[in-house]
């Protein structure tokens, strides 16, 4: 599976009321074009999806926080996770959609094929993770979705995806747009 | 010196509910007063970047927080200002340390940034003024009021011996 194939099979899994996070380039656009609207498309500030997302949960802890975030992404807010564990929202969850590779900008490698996502994540002082390979076992990803979805405590799903990204639309809301049309969620 | 202890009452009073940042000395008395106040709620971030993102996501939130660092994390920040709080247009409070202010060769790692502190924040378009512990309120709440108006990015700097010894 494709990391957009990846977003749009949750459509079916998460309620209206989800509030999303969704890091720059072909991530922001994949949530934006298959998922309820609107949520966050963040348009620049790279590696900071994680701390965007801690923030927002923070702010609303009765509505789960999903963070979307591309390989790279991940990579270079890496610490944020730190700062997740450290204080473990309990709406908060985290998918890491990973490619190994900068796709949005040409499918450069990222360093990611020489990490182990588990034990990173139980590390960071995350007490629920999974990883999942997308390409090989695609039938366990709505297994997957439930368990990250449905506890009560931070959780963070790593899934392996395809690198063969079709760069989508980008995204037609100005920024601006994008804030306001988000914070009219909380009226 | 600025109470610590009023600062923080007054930065709720005006509806601020969160605090993130990484430390400076010069601020040492107010992480004390955070620690305690149960009217802010501190969030400690390993990156000055990362402390604007928690801020700017916790206002995503509906809720109104502000930013503490060091001058030197202005150079750590400029993305995240200028492609997420300036782009979004998220009001931002920013409490900056204003160190290498003076010669001081216990501390040179301050000096070349103390001497383009003012610059840096000209180059970002980011306001800014500096507290004083006379009429620290109206400082305050000018930069409220500019922070609200404009939903704008605007910074308080700090000198040494304002909030702390």
């Amino acid at each position: 599976m494709r990391g957009e194939e990846v977003v749009a099979a949750l459509k079916d899994s998460i309620s209206d009321d989800v509030l999303i996070v969704s890091s720059n380039g072909n991530v922001s656009r994949q949530v934006f074009t298959f998922l309820p609207q609107p949520q966050i498309y963040l348009r620049g500030s790279m590696g900071l999806p994680m701390s965007i997302g801690l923030g927002l949960a923070l702010a609303q802890p009765k509505k789960q926080v999903i963070i979307f975030t591309g390989d790279g992404n991940f990579l270079m807010g890496l610490s944020s996770l730190a700062t997740i564990g450290n204080n473990l929202p309990s709406n908060l969850r985290l998918i890491i959609l990973d490619n190994g590779s900068y796709a949005t900008t040409g499918g450069q490698e990222t360093v990611t094929s020489s990490l182990d996502y588990l034990k990173l994540l139980e590390g960071m002082g995350i007490k629920h993770f999974g990883s999942l390979n997308a390409i090989e076992s695609p039938t366990k990803l709505s297994e997957a979705f439930e368990i990250l979805l449905t506890g009560d405590q931070t959780a963070v799903l790593h899934i392996v995806v395809g690198d063969d990204v079709e760069n989508l639309e980008n995204i037609p809301w100005k920024p601006i747009e994008i804030k306001e049309k988000f914070l009219n969620k909380f009226g | 010196m600025i109470d610590s202890a009023e600062l923080i009452s007054y930065l709720h009073g005006h509806g601020f509910t969160l605090a993130s940042g990484v430390p400076c000395s010069y601020f040492k008395e107010l992480f004390i007063e955070l620690e305690k106040s149960d009217k802010i709620n501190y969030v400690s971030a390993t990156r000055e970047d990362e402390a604007v993102g928690i801020s700017c996501g916790y206002y995503l939130g509906g809720k109104q927080s502000f930013v503490i660092m060091q001058n030197s994390g202005l150079a750590t920040i400029g993305d995240a200002l200028t492609s997420l709080a300036q782009l979004y247009q998220i009001p931002l409070l920013l409490f900056v340390s204003y160190r290498g202010l003076e010669p001081d060769t216990d501390f040179p790692e301050h000096s070349i940034m103390g001497d383009v502190t003012e610059e840096i924040l000209n180059a970002y378009n980011v306001p800014y003024e500096i507290l004083y512990e006379q009429d620290w309120q109206d400082t305050i709440n000018r930069a409220i009021e500019e922070m609200i108006t404009n939903n704008e990015v605007v910074c308080i700097l700090v000198e040494k011996g304002v909030l702390s010894e």
